[in-house]
């Protein structure tokens, strides 16, 4: 899975953006606040799992794979621990790590994308040949390949993540800095005497801002995906209990061939409801910051009639 | 030729990604910690004169510079080693892997594509409608749904009518041609379903926000003008125009697919390239990991080209 | 029966965030045949939405009412499918110099016998042939409909649109800003060209346009847009020296004039009103300098005045 959703290739130079117009894309379309609505939920309840889990993390209230029942409306998994525990378990090591990595890749491609894009000529081809060859490397085999020989752990899987999925940040950011350079009121700073850090924080990044947003977002989840992927192959950390943990555990313990649907279908559909959370976000937001999206262009429909209400010039 | 000098240009370019795609290789698993140096004491039922051998082969007794240089010779000759895991060549390992993982992939791709650029047109053609949020909403769940889950969903849903894993018929004695196919087609139809639904979102996306884009174009307006029908336009000029980003963004995606075939043969027990790399890291099985590495990013640079080319071929503006 | 004719066209576009925005508020005229009408305006005025509601050209968010007369026949009515047979045949559109009217990855000349085959004028290698012609009446090389659009100069890409609109042999040409951001020299090329041909085939033309001195060369009548209405419509003539409407008075007054008398160049202050909300009293009044009491109060209809139409309140107090 890659997260190239939007080539920026695709994306025209942006306008300038109001402030809010983030929140305001939220608000007008219903995919985005959905999306929000529903991540906010899960990580609210996944940081405070500590508090509202019904039972603990290992204990074991009933019999491998244990059927869904009043007291356990999801089941148990294979070592006799309620479902819903563990799925709010799992969704806080989940988020971490799909932060986390996100983290490290924004701040790996922001950097990168900021000082191509900012100082261009020869930084920029340096910097972007650098990230074209990492691009062409695919991720998948690559996180394998480096978690294995790195070992299981929470840091080094987050770390392996973040450093391959920089590239699509790196990229976007490059071609909104650029395109924002050139802008009047950053030549007006530069002829002030500004110096390149201030225009970078006070001018830039502010109109960069949404996009950066979108493209965090989908980190985010691809994150978690690659996160899930890595786990399932057996190289998570065997430690901790993330989602992608256990939908391994249920695979590895022979839960499809016993029945137990309810210890394989609620983690994955959490991890599918999480990425669908953060991809409509994100894609609405590609959307409306993309000016030529819009309806009211010119398709290929026909036009609407309104019905006849009086005749002549007179009639208002 | 007409921009003769731009098709150097990006072969140029694969040729340099393959080389520091090679070295990166290199890198990896030889200089590595935990890399097949220390490891090779680690390779279960090797004798000495073994490990002497297989130390000499790869030139492990040598600097790390003259390892490089080796490599690379090696790697001209097509010698990538022999795997520690059934002590065969490791290109005939691949060969076999590959053979078996393509027409999975390709059947699947190909589903994908077609569904994918069918909703696409139509998400985009009713733009603005529930149509359009329905197809948009449908295409990122699937492609939200985590590759190795959905697998696993499919299984249970069709258990019973589909094979849930393996490529053939282990029963299935002396089979003739036909019914090999017929047998292979059906162990492959959940595996290429669930690459198909995966992927097919992305390209519904792809699709759609091209034809956004041609759509809002001048010329469709001056074909309107003309008299032409709405759908004439759609096909004669929007989805020619939209073809452009669409099959260089195809191309580009169908590099990672191979890559992304891996959680689906694991599930399926599919013995292509996926599940050898997945085995081959199980096993520490160095020879096949970097054998199957170096095979997976070298298609990811070839459509990359193959990407650049159909853009060039498609488009009349590019000349240099 | 005049050849085209409009009546109490009126267009509504539905905005993002709510709302509409009335940009065409009861626009009527008549062509007949052979004759030239400019329709000329500040841009955002509505000439151009009016243009292309002529033909039902407009996006998904608009909304038409009022009446498109072809030789007497509403072709609106009926929605996309009773206007579309007028399309090209009988009337004929050539969009802004700047646009591309052309799809960039297919050639200029299968472009042409795209609208000579779709309207069964000619087929293959008849209609190629036609093609040709075309393109050398316009003065363009024959061997050039090979080429795309790209390797074509603006202005030539812009003669080459009027070959393609010519195709069809329509009755009436609408041409939108046909010479914008073209260079003068071409510009000046276009339109003789535009005037060489509509007398050639008889050709009524609309010509919609922000330029004055193209509509006194190429028309012999105008009518001038303010805020989505006609506020005056008459000959050129009349309209330059003995106008009825202080926004046409002030319009001609601002145009430069090369000549050159030395007078000074007056524009006009403020900015057009907003069109998403209802307007009371003129439109033009808060520009106006001769406005008064009634202005602001009571919206001036478009009247008869001396062989030209008006819509000011100016004109009914006795002189």
């Amino acid at each position: 899975m890659s997260v190239a959703l939007q080539e920026p290739g695709l994306v025209e130079a942006p306008r300038p953006v109001r402030r809010r117009a983030v929140w305001q894309v939220v608000r007008r379309r219903p995919s985005a606040a959905i999306g929000l609505t529903v991540l906010v939920a899960i990580i609210v309840v996944a940081l405070l799992a500590p508090l509202i889990a019904p039972y603990g993390l290992h204990e074991e209230v009933g019999p491998v794979f244990g059927h869904p029942s009043w007291s356990h409306p999801l089941g148990l998994d294979d070592g006799g621990v309620d479902m819903v525990t563990l799925l709010m378990w799992g969704a806080r090591i989940s988020l971490v790590v799909g932060f986390a990595a996100t983290l490290v890749s924004m701040l790996v491609g922001g950097a990168i994308g900021v000082l191509a894009g900012y100082f261009g000529r020869w930084v920029d081809v340096v910097l972007m040949r650098i990230t074209d060859y990492f691009i062409a490397i695919p991720d998948v085999p690559l996180m394998i390949v480096v978690a294995a020989i790195w070992g299981p752990s929470l840091f080094h899987i987050i770390m392996v993540i973040g450093l391959l999925l920089w590239t699509s940040t790196a990229r976007v950011i490059r071609a909104q800095v650029k395109s924002v350079r050139e802008r009047v009121y950053v030549q007006r700073a530069r002829s002030i005497g500004a110096g390149h850090v201030r225009i970078i924080f006070r001018h830039v990044l502010p109109q960069i801002a949404p996009l950066l947003i979108a493209n965090t977002v989908l980190t985010i989840a691809v994150a978690i995906f690659d996160e899930t992927a890595l786990a399932f192959l057996g190289l998570g950390d065997p430690s901790r209990i993330s989602l992608g943990k256990v939908i391994e555990n249920a695979f590895q313990r022979t839960a499809v061939s016993s029945g137990a649907w309810w210890a394989i279908v609620p983690p994955g559909a959490l991890v599918a409801l999480l990425i669908l959370s953060c991809s409509l976000i994100a894609q609405a937001l590609e959307d409306a910051l993309n000016p030529r999206l819009r309806v009211a262009h010119l398709s290929a429909r026909r036009f609407r009639l309104r019905p006849l209400v009086g005749r002549g010039s007179e009639a208002v | 030729m007409r921009g003769a000098d731009y098709v150097i240009k990006r072969t140029g370019f694969a040729v340099v990604t393959v080389l520091v795609a090679v070295t990166l290789n290199f890198i990896l698993f030889r200089l590595a910690p935990g890399s097949a140096v220390s490891n090779l004491s680690r390779v279960p039922h090797a004798t000495q004169e073994t490990r002497n051998a297989l130390k000499r082969q790869f030139g492990l007794d040598k600097s790390r510079g003259e390892q490089y240089v080796l490599y690379l010779r090696e790697l001209v000759h097509g010698n990538l080693g022999v795997s520690f895991q059934n002590s065969q060549p490791v290109w005939k390992n691949l060969k076999s892997d590959l053979a078996n993982t393509i027409p999975m992939v390709l059947l699947g791709t190909v589903f994908s594509i077609v569904l994918g650029t069918l909703t696409g047109v139509i998400a985009a053609w009713r733009r603005g409608t529930a149509v359009e949020h329905a197809s948009v909403t449908t295409a990122l769940a699937f492609y939200s749904m985590p590759t190795h889950w959905l697998a696993l969903m499919l299984v249970i849903l069709f258990a019973g009518w589909f094979p849930s894993g393996g490529m053939v018929d282990d029963f299935l004695i002396d089979p003739t041609w036909f019914q090999h196919v017929k047998d292979v087609l059906h162990h492959m139809t959940l595996p290429a379903l669930t690459l198909a639904l995966v992927l097919y979102g992305q390209y519904t996306l792809i699709v759609r926000s091209a034809m956004l884009e041609t759509l809002g174009e001048d010329y469709i307006l001056t074909a309107r003008a003309k008299g032409l029908r709405p759908w004439t336009i759609v096909r004669r000029h929007a989805l020619r125009n939209a073809l452009l980003p669409i099959s260089t963004l195809i191309a580009l995606s169908l590099g990672y697919i191979v890559a992304g075939a891996i959680l689906i043969e694991t599930v399926f027990s599919w013995p292509g390239i996926g599940r050898g790399v997945y085995q081959a890291v199980i096993a520490r099985d160095y020879p096949m990991l970097q054998g199957a590495f170096l095979v997976l990013t070298l298609s990811v640079v070839f459509f990359n080209l193959v990407a650049d080319l159909i853009y060039f071929k498609l488009d009349p503006r590019i000349t240099a | 029966m005049s050849l085209l004719e409009a009546r109490d066209l009126q267009v509504w576009f539905d905005l993002e965030g709510g709302g509409t925005l009335h940009a065409v508020q009861g626009v009527s005229f008549a062509l007949e045949p052979g004759e030239r009408m400019g329709l000329v305006g500040e841009s955002g005025c509505g000439k151009t939405t009016t243009a292309l509601a002529l033909l039902g050209l407009l996006p998904p968010n608009a909304e038409v009412a009022g009446e498109v007369l072809f030789r007497g026949e509403d072709i609106l009515r009926g929605g996309e499918e009773s206007v579309r047979p007028h399309r090209w045949t009988d009337v004929a559109m050539v969009f802004q110099g700047a646009m591309n009217s052309f799809n960039p990855v297919r050639t200029v000349g299968s472009q042409i016998v795209e609208a000579l085959e779709l309207h069964e004028v000619a087929v293959g290698a008849a209609a190629r042939a036609r093609a040709a012609k075309l393109l050398e009446s316009v003065g363009i090389p024959a061997d050039r409909a090979r080429r795309f659009p790209h390797e074509f100069s603006g202005g030539m890409r812009q003669r080459a649109a009027i070959a393609m609109a010519l195709a069809c042999e329509p009755s009436v040409l609408v041409a939108d800003e046909p010479t914008t951001a073209l260079d003068v020299m071409v510009q000046a090329q276009i339109l003789e060209l535009l005037d060489g041909l509509c007398r050639d085939f008889g050709l009524a033309l609309v010509l919609v346009t922000h330029d004055l001195p193209v509509v006194a060369q190429l028309c012999d009548r105008a009518a001038v847009m303010y805020a989505g209405e006609i506020v005056e419509e008459g000959p050129v003539e009349r309209l330059y020296h003995s106008p009825r409407h202080p926004y046409t008075r002030l319009l001609f007054a601002a145009t430069p004039d090369l000549s050159g008398d030395g007078a000074p160049v007056a524009s006009i202050p403020g900015a057009p009103p907003r069109l998403d909300r209802p307007l009371v009293g003129c439109p033009f009044r808060p520009r106006c300098d001769r406005a008064f009491g009634r202005c602001a109060e009571e919206h001036p209809l478009l009247r008869q005045v001396n062989g030209s139409r008006a819509a000011c309140h100016l004109n009914d107090v006795p002189a």
